[in-house]
């Protein structure tokens, strides 16, 4: 395909996308759209945060701290929290 | 229980990447030094091209964001990934790919851009061939770490490697989206977009650079090393997962702040103060986590430097992102956009949050790495409270010289006539608070060599353990949700979802914003008396861009008094259609340059730039000799016009032909009138001044009415 085709084709593209939103009229419903939906999920996605289970937070909070390398004497001697 | 495997953790990447990170943070704040000298001292320009100021900032900037940090957060995720999934890196090839990969982009900027080789989008200056290069090792960089993610030993994805994850896939839209261009050189090209939807799409990728490459690996970072230096577990768990989903859906869409009170719709500009005012939230979420981790520790803080570094560190981050949403309001934009006021916050977050955290990670880092103990805790005590007073020595005056200035381009005389009508006096009142600010920036770099010293001599005392030896075991395969199972467990098992949420998380932004501007007309009005630039303002504009003019001087006249009375018409979006890229700038250390077309005679843009002294006494701007001495190259202008018509900019078909022509018509008039004003040069219309003064002379004059 010519370089010329694929910027034709695109162009194309671009008045299709453009018919649709310049018929949607005013497209200030997208950004309050957007805003509910942040919303939404903050306060749903909290909501269940804050159900979770004490035991699987705490697991997964503890893995940072989990090496799983054997500790030596040198190691500890180096580096004791 | 599934068998116990032995594995080996791979650490000489991580150690790599240590490496690269202390010698690139060292050129990095040398750059940033040499230019903060250099706007005290005009002549440590040396009147030479490639050391001057304008080419030297993106350097810095360039070095400090993607040299430094960028290796900085490839040492911290090597090191954090292993050992979050128990696993060694998926392979060891493209571990090796990616550190010398980068290392390359690195040098390739570091050559390109003293060159001048530069796109002149703000930390995206680098050329098409280094683009695809950062692409390709970025890439590699993914491989690497989802073949990881897939031959994981724990089940569940730790907190870090989601911002990691995030931080992925963000980079690489952002990347891609900011550097559709063609090419009309072999290190040159012009942008798809145009003028205000440039600047959008531009400032969608600057502020996300900010956000995606020095906040949320670095809070990947955070979030594993605080807890590992201080022992215990991030303060909540719970308060991170929210954390992280609101920050990356709400960043993506501050990006317009960069914008306010320019030709940008409003639309487009409220959404990116609303957005930025809300990341207040989630941002503090973070810093508190962060602080809080340290409950019942803050005894051990008082002793132990890396926790000094990180307390710092997340503490600059909270002030940072308060003062952020702060500057993305409004009235508060009209004071501070184009002021030191900026660079002042940035350096509170460079040098603070990601300096700092840099090292203490550092510091906790290479005596693990060397089994080792750290040479000189002393030492690094001194580091830590030279690096505060840097950044202190750094800031303040800064703030101070944003506000001195700020209130003095905006004051008026009881006549209502500008009170500082010369530009040159808002700029020589602020020199003292430059001069404190490269002493600041001194006192922070000696820190920083201090730390270099200190982590050399406990190499030498050490012995590198490159390949660690672990034990897990192996991941037993679980499918399905089980019943009353927490809905977030199943996207932590799974890092295909977590990238494609991650992906929809940061794309609304991105496309709410963008995909209106760049597809309804209306938003950028359109006036018939704008025309596409000749051929010799065509030259004379490659050149400001390969200059880094922009570095200093902003086109972009904000609809204030203020600026109107000292500048001229405000600039309005239809004036910028045929520029490729937009030139708005963001900093003004010199006045405006929008209406400079006809505001002075040519002659005095020839003297003007072989010694701006001369005509503006106590002016810093660096002088510019080899314009006057270099002969103008035309030979590529004839493929210049043809992408850009290709672009869209209305040149008839068939003008490739004549572009010399109307090129040197051009340039001869312009010789004839310097001549006439007493400029004595053989072959002057040849030389490249004279397409600088085309293209000055005719910025924003468009919409003037014709004499």
């Amino acid at each position: 395909m010519q370089p010329g085709h694929t910027i034709r084709a695109a162009h194309n593209l671009h008045h299709m996308f453009k018919y649709i939103l310049e018929s949607a009229g005013n497209i200030n419903w997208m950004a309050i759209a957007a805003l509910v939906t942040f919303f939404t999920m903050f306060v749903i996605s909290a909501a269940l945060v804050f159900k979770k289970d004490v035991r699987f937070v705490q697991h997964m909070a503890s893995l940072p701290l989990d090496d799983s390398n054997p500790k030596t004497a040198e190691t500890e001697a180096n580096h004791e929290a | 229980m599934a068998q116990v495997e032995k594995f080996h953790y791979d650490n000489g990447i991580v150690r790599n990447f240590a490496y690269a990170t202390m010698l690139w943070g060292v050129v990095g704040m040398l750059v940033g030094l040499i230019i903060a000298l250099q706007l005290v001292f005009p002549s440590l320009n040396l009147g030479v091209a490639e050391v001057t100021y304008g080419r030297l900032r993106p350097l810095h900037t360039n070095a400090v964001i993607f040299a430094f940090v960028g290796n900085g957060i490839f040492m911290g995720v090597y090191y954090s990934l292993q050992r979050l999934l128990k696993a060694r890196m998926f392979s060891d090839l493209l571990s090796k790919i990616h550190f010398w990969g980068w290392q390359l982009i690195i040098v390739s900027a570091a050559i390109t851009l003293p060159l001048g080789l530069t796109s002149a989008k703000e930390y995206a200056e680098l050329e098409w061939p280094i683009d695809l290069a950062i692409a390709l090792v970025w890439v590699v960089f993914g491989i690497n770490m989802f073949g990881t993610l897939i031959k994981r030993r724990e089940n569940h994805l730790y907190v870090a490697i989601w911002f990691y994850i995030a931080t992925w896939v963000t980079v690489t839209v952002l990347h891609i989206g900011n550097n559709i261009e063609i090419p009309w050189g072999a290190f040159k090209s012009y942008p798809l977009f145009a003028g205000v939807q440039d600047a959008l799409v531009q400032w969608w990728y600057g502020h996300n650079a900010v956000a995606f490459f020095l906040t949320t690996p670095y809070l990947g970072v955070m979030y594993y090393f605080l807890p590992k230096a201080a022992n215990r577990p991030v303060y909540s768990y719970k308060l991170s997962i929210i954390h992280f989903w609101a920050l990356i859906f709400i960043y993506i869409w501050a990006g317009p702040h960069h914008l306010l009170y320019t030709s940008l719709p409003d639309w487009a500009q409220s959404l990116g103060t609303v957005f930025s005012v809300m990341l207040i939230a989630p941002s503090w979420g973070g810093m508190l986590n962060g602080l809080l981790t340290l409950r019942g520790a803050w005894d051990r803080v008082r002793q132990d430097p890396v926790l000094k570094f990180m307390v710092v560190a997340v503490t600059a981050y909270g002030m940072a992102t308060f003062e952020g949403p702060m500057l993305s309001v409004k009235s508060v934009n009209a004071i501070s956009h184009y002021t030191d006021w900026t660079i002042g916050h940035v350096h509170v977050g460079a040098l603070g949050w990601n300096g700092f955290l840099t090292f203490g990670v550092l510091y906790w880092l290479i005596p693990r790495l060397f089994n080792t103990k750290l040479h000189s805790e002393k030492l690094a005590n001194t580091h830590f409270w030279v690096g505060t007073l840097g950044i202190l020595f750094y800031a303040i005056p800064l703030y101070w010289a944003g506000w001195t200035q700020s209130l003095m381009w905006k004051e008026f005389t009881p006549d209502g006539l500008l009170k500082y009508g010369n530009f040159l006096e808002t700029v020589t009142q602020i020199l003292p608070m430059y001069a404190m600010r490269a002493i600041g920036g001194t006192i922070y770099l000696t820190g920083n060599i201090i730390m270099v010293y200190n982590l050399i001599k406990t190499v030498k005392a050490g012995t590198f353990i490159g390949d660690e030896e672990a034990e897990a075991p192996a991941l037993e395969k679980t499918y399905g949700v089980h019943k009353g199972e927490h809905w977030h467990r199943w996207i932590e098992r799974r890092p295909v979802q977590m990238l494609v949420f991650s992906a929809i998380a940061i794309l609304i932004g991105g496309i709410i914003e963008i995909v209106p501007m760049v597809m309804i007309d209306s938003n950028v009005p359109t006036i018939e008396s704008v025309k596409p630039y000749t051929p010799l303002e065509l030259a004379g504009r490659d050149i400001y861009i390969r200059e880094g003019c922009l570095g200093c001087h902003s086109q972009m006249v904000r609809p204030f008094r203020s600026e109107t009375e000292r500048y001229g018409e405000y600039s309005k979006s239809g004036e910028y259609i045929y520029d490729r890229p937009f030139l708005w700038g963001s900093k003004r250390t010199g006045p405006d340059l929008h209406r400079v077309g006809g505001k002075y005679p040519d002659s005095w843009h020839f003297n003007h730039m072989l010694e701006p002294q001369s005509i503006s006494p106590g002016s810093i701007m660096p002088p510019y000799p080899w314009l006057i001495r270099d002969e103008l190259g035309l030979e590529s202008m004839p493929k210049r016009i043809s992408v850009l018509r290709t672009l869209g900019t209305p040149y008839p078909e068939g003008y490739e032909s004549i572009v010399f022509q109307e090129a040197e018509k051009q340039a001869k008039q312009i010789a004839a009138r310097l001549k006439a004003d007493g400029v004595e040069m053989e072959d002057l219309e040849k030389k490249e001044i004279i397409a600088m003064i085309a293209y000055l002379q005719r910025l924003g004059t468009d919409i003037k009415p014709k004499k």
